[in-house]
């Protein structure tokens, strides 16, 4: 072997094993990426695996118990596809109209944490866990996001510069 | 006013780049110097109109100027000055100026003063430097102008985040800005150097420009890394989040550039990595800017959805597709003939550091867009965690500190497998130690294990590198003393010891992660008041809530006695600011760190009454290595970037110009170092301790011995009471809760004299008179003394008054009451003590 194709050898023995890993570790440690709609549609296929699920937030829905600590909320679907929520006028819109139709498929979430600072009515939910066999889902991690305070919408906008 | 100014200075400062760029290309083409001037002018007066805009910007938030929308978004009037500044880049727009001004700036600098090797480059890169400058200062103009008014002047602003209310933001977001404002610098000459076909010596040239970004953005990386474990209260400093990794990503590609420059300049091979490292390194800065600005990515730090994610999206195609085609194009004058050496030298560890860094690239990449792709090949979205992302890319850290170790051990030619025999000794002993330590200290996972091993081995090979040059000074014809030795190693090739002192901090900063991502311990307490908990090795006594209201928010602080296998270590204050503007909690962690472990609390909630609070409790094994490692790097990058005096010759009277600019330099970078360090471990490692010299008994530990002089003339001693429950309560004449729980203590004293129960108040800080005032208001009949000099309080641990010791029959400590006791508590207490 040439010192060249060494080279070119070694390199791609590289690529191979980052490859498997990233393959493998997708397998293993990935999670589903679903909304509460397609949670649904997967039956009992869905109990045990790693999941994340995006929903909005119910505001009366949130209990805390301090001495456990858990907190349990509600959220509501919304659409996953970007493309969904900028037609549907943009994520607060999306999450303001979520929260509003009562037909929309719901979902309990339970997690064994302090509150997070963020969980409000109508924020947006990223929740990492796994669904339990009593249909709730139990919150390994809850990303939150409000897009009230990020957008930052100032009332009475007017003229400009 | 000040809006007006700023608007038609920013236009104006795009119109100037634009020209320049013109001009800078016409004088190319027409090979006249006057337009060349013109130009270099013209990126000088961009910069003069940017910093302007900037400074009118300033001035506005200074000013309180609200109806100007962006400052009455960010600041209010009652935030402290210095945050004020920071708001100029807390958002989106303003940061986006700040960017195009440093952008001319770094500009200004690059036409300033070319460098004999720089000189022919300079024009084609003042072009594309200008492209870049105008690009961001259109943005910037039109899409997400800072100057937008509202048409009307609100009374006051809304205030600045409060995530974001914290020192390390003065630093972070300019540092991450530097740098990549730094990374259009070689990208910009790689481009010039393709163009006129001089592709040989340009990464050497602007080497300087490439290691400067490259500090600065790992700076502003480690200083986000350190607020998000100051302020974000989770316990952690890294969550492979999106923002994160669009700093990160760049970073890979530019210390891959480092490497295969150093390459290029030694043996001219790597000419097509270098040009391409130069290229993806800026893209991937766009990239970052993209992905976290358009909503592509889900992220929690990311910038509100804006439109300008089609702009960026452009640029980024028109950025690879243009420099990717001009690589093409000079694909005859790119091969490199010259053979290549083994796979075991030094070529070739450095070909595989390459490797790596371009494989954590692709991993981290693939990592921030996997539910795209995934949905893409299987019609199935996953979304890659934390987990994910530790999985894929911690074995290929761990084979780039591998390389680090190794690669001192080879010779620069593929027959030194004998030099590899004659050095490896020490690696290996290195790696033997630190993994029996580890192993030994309780580390025994045995892929950390591997880790461990890994890290002694770099650890010793660099360290030997060090002791082996000092040495060879020392015994040399010099005959330096070995101190001297290594200071005259840094005088003398700054290249290369900084760069192992960046090895060494690599090192220390993997220690760091392998102990912090693999042993971290994680738990929710919730603790009464008083009573000890037992929590890995500490034992943990919340004593008291306490708050105080600020501003615009009210601060909730929990005092805790922290212990270590029973003995007393400090007091630990986490508290949680809640912004009711904002709607908004801020928990503020405390934390204990040591050299081997950080104890980190969260104060999480509490009581109505104050007597229970909530705490997420984490300890993180190694965590110091961290960030003593990230001080060692930045001192090492700060090393290497440093003129060193020998590598240009040039007349006196420039010489001493230089001088005084190197001097300005090193004041500037002795600045960044001590700032980085301030903001990483001043607040940090300071926050809510409080220096003191003993806690309280733990229950279950001997109760202080005292003897004591009561006020009926008798003496007291602890020691005698052996047998006997004894309540020692200290108190106050000056302290209300100690009035009110006098009657309680005198009835249980008359319940329990019988029983041989003894009581003894100690009043601290006090004076006889006023404690025989008290006495006969509450007609007390137990025994009373002053605590004289207040040795007793102090043996006690006491924080306050009241507080009161319920002591067995043994001498043990078994109650700890801080704040009044009860009459019903003592009962409790005593009849089950009496029991026994």
């Amino acid at each position: 072997m040439t010192g060249r194709t060494k080279f070119v050898f070694a390199g791609l023995l590289i690529a191979a094993a980052v490859t498997y890993l990233i393959v493998s570790s997708t397998g293993s440690t990935a999670h589903y990426f679903l909304t509460i709609e397609e949670l649904r549609a997967m039956g009992d296929d869905a109990y045990g695996r790693n999941i994340t699920i995006s929903g909005a937030v119910l505001g009366d829905t949130i209990a805390y118990d301090s001495s456990g600590p858990r907190v349990t909320f509600t959220v509501v679907q919304v659409p996953g596809d970007p493309e969904e929520v900028e037609r549907g006028g943009g994520l607060a819109a999306v999450l303001h109209a979520a929260v509003n139709d009562l037909g929309a498929p719901r979902l309990e979430v339970v997690y064994n944490d302090v509150k997070p600072d963020l969980l409000q009515h109508e924020a947006q939910a990223i929740i990492r866990g796994q669904l339990g066999e009593d249909g709730r889902f139990y919150a390994d991690e809850v990303l939150l996001k409000c897009p009230t305070r990020y957008e930052e919408d100032v009332p009475g906008q007017s003229g400009g510069a | 006013m000040l809006a007006e100014v700023g608007t038609i200075v920013v236009g104006l400062a795009l119109a100037v780049a634009l020209y320049a760029a013109c001009a800078a290309f016409w004088g190319i083409r027409r090979a006249d110097s006057c337009w060349a001037l013109s130009a270099r002018n013209g990126v000088h007066t961009t910069t003069g109109l940017l910093g302007l805009a900037l400074l009118a910007l300033l001035v506005a938030f200074l000013g309180d100027q609200f109806q100007i929308q962006y400052v009455a978004q960010h600041s209010s009037i009652a935030l402290p000055l210095y945050l004020k500044v920071s708001s100029v880049w807390a958002g989106q727009e303003g940061s986006l100026l700040l960017w195009s001004f440093l952008q001319a700036l770094f500009t200004s600098l690059v036409v300033a003063r070319p460098s004999d090797r720089t000189r022919s480059l300079v024009p084609w890169a003042t072009v594309f430097l200008c492209l870049v400058t105008a690009f961001f200062t259109a943005v910037t103009l039109f899409l997400s102008s800072p100057f937008f008014q509202l048409g009307m002047m609100p009374p006051d602003g809304q205030g600045l985040n409060p995530l974001l209310r914290h020192p390390g933001m003065i630093f972070h977001p300019p540092a991450l800005y530097l740098g990549y404002v730094g990374l259009s610098v070689p990208f910009a000459f790689a481009l010039a150097a393709l163009v006129t076909r001089q592709v040989r010596g340009w990464p050497g040239a602007v080497r300087r420009w490439t290691l400067a970004a490259w500090l600065f953005l790992g700076l502003g990386l480690l200083l986000g890394a350190r607020w998000a474990y100051d302020v974000l209260g989770w316990g952690g400093y890294w969550g492979w989040d999106p923002v994160e990794n669009a700093g990160l990503l760049p970073w890979f590609t530019v210390t891959a550039l480092l490497h295969s420059a150093v390459m290029q300049e030694r043996r001219g091979g790597f000419r097509v990595w270098n040009l391409l490292l130069a290229v993806f390194s800026f893209t991937l800065v766009l990239f970052g800017t993209f992905t976290t600005r358009s909503g592509l990515i889900q992220s929690v730090h990311a910038f509100a959805r804006s439109n300008l994610g089609p702009y960026f999206l452009t640029a980024i195609v028109l950025t690879l597709a243009g420099s990717l085609a001009l690589v093409y194009s000079r694909r005859s004058i790119l091969v490199n003939s010259r053979p290549v050496e083994g796979l075991f030298s030094r070529d070739g560890m450095f070909f595989l550091a390459l490797i790596l860094f371009l494989t954590l690239t692709v991993s981290v990449l693939i990592g921030s867009v996997l539910p795209t792709i995934t949905e893409a090949l299987t019609g199935q979205r996953y979304e890659a965690g934390p987990d994910w992302f530790d999985r894929v890319t911690g074995p290929q850290f761990a084979a780039l500190v591998l390389v680090i170790g190794v690669c001192p051990l080879l010779g620069s030619t593929a027959s030194a497998m004998r030099r590899l025999r004659s050095r490896g000794l020490p690696g290996l002993l290195g790696a033997a130690l630190l993994t029996a330590g580890a192993a030994l200290a309780g580390f025994t996972q045995w892929v950390s294990l591997v880790g461990f091993a890994i890290i002694g081995l770099a650890g010793a090979t660099t360290l030997a590198e060090y002791v082996r040059d000092v040495a060879a000074r020392s015994r040399g014809p010099a005959g330096e003393n070995p101190l001297r030795a290594l200071w005259s190693l840094f005088g003398r090739n700054r290249r290369k010891y900084g760069g192992y002192l960046v090895h060494t901090g690599v090192i220390l900063m993997a220690l760091g992660i392998v102990g912090t991502r693999m042993y971290a311990f994680e738990t929710e307490l919730v603790l009464s008041s008083g009573k000890p908990v037992p929590v890995a090795d500490y034992t943990l006594v919340f004593e008291e809530l306490g708050g105080e209201p600020a501003d615009d928010h009210l601060s909730t602080w929990a005092s805790l006695a922290v212990y270590r296998n029973g003995d007393y270590l400090t007091r630990l204050e986490p508290r949680m600011d809640q912004y009711v503007g904002f709607d908004q909690t801020v928990a503020l962690p405390a934390l204990h760190s040591s050299l081997r472990e950080d104890l980190y609390l969260v104060l999480a909630g509490w009581s109505e009454n104050g007597a229970i609070a909530t705490f997420k409790v984490f300890v993180n094994p190694l965590a110091s290595f961290l960030w003593f490692g990230g001080l060692v790097f930045l001192v090492g990058g700060a090393v290497a970037v440093w003129p060193s005096a020998r590598e240009e010759r040039v007349p006196a009277p420039q010489a001493r110009r230089r001088m005084l600019g190197t001097n300005v330099g090193l004041v500037v970078g002795l600045l960044v170092v001590v700032a980085a360090g301030v903001a990483m471990w001043g607040w940090g490692a300071g926050f809510g301790i409080e220096a003191r010299s003993a806690g309280r008994p733990l229950t279950g530990q001997p109760a202080p011995d005292f003897t004591l002089d009561l006020l009926d003339g008798s003496t007291l001693a602890l020691a005698d009471l052996r047998g006997q429950v004894v309540v020692i309560n200290f108190w106050a004449t000056w302290c209300p809760p100690c009035e009110d729980e006098m009657p309680d203590l005198q009835v249980s004293w008359s319940e329990y004299q019988a029983e041989g129960v003894v009581f003894v108040g100690i009043a601290f800080d006090d004076e006889e008179a006023a404690v025989q005032k008290m006495i006969s208001r509450f007609g007390l009949t137990y025994p009373m003394a002053l605590d004289v000099g207040g040795d007793i309080s102090a043996a006690y641990g006491i924080t306050g008054v009241p507080e009161t010791f319920v002591v067995d029959a043994q001498g043990n400590v078994a109650h700890v009451h801080i704040g009044p006791v009860s009459v019903q508590e003592l009962r409790d207490e005593l009849e089950s003590l009496l029991e026994e």
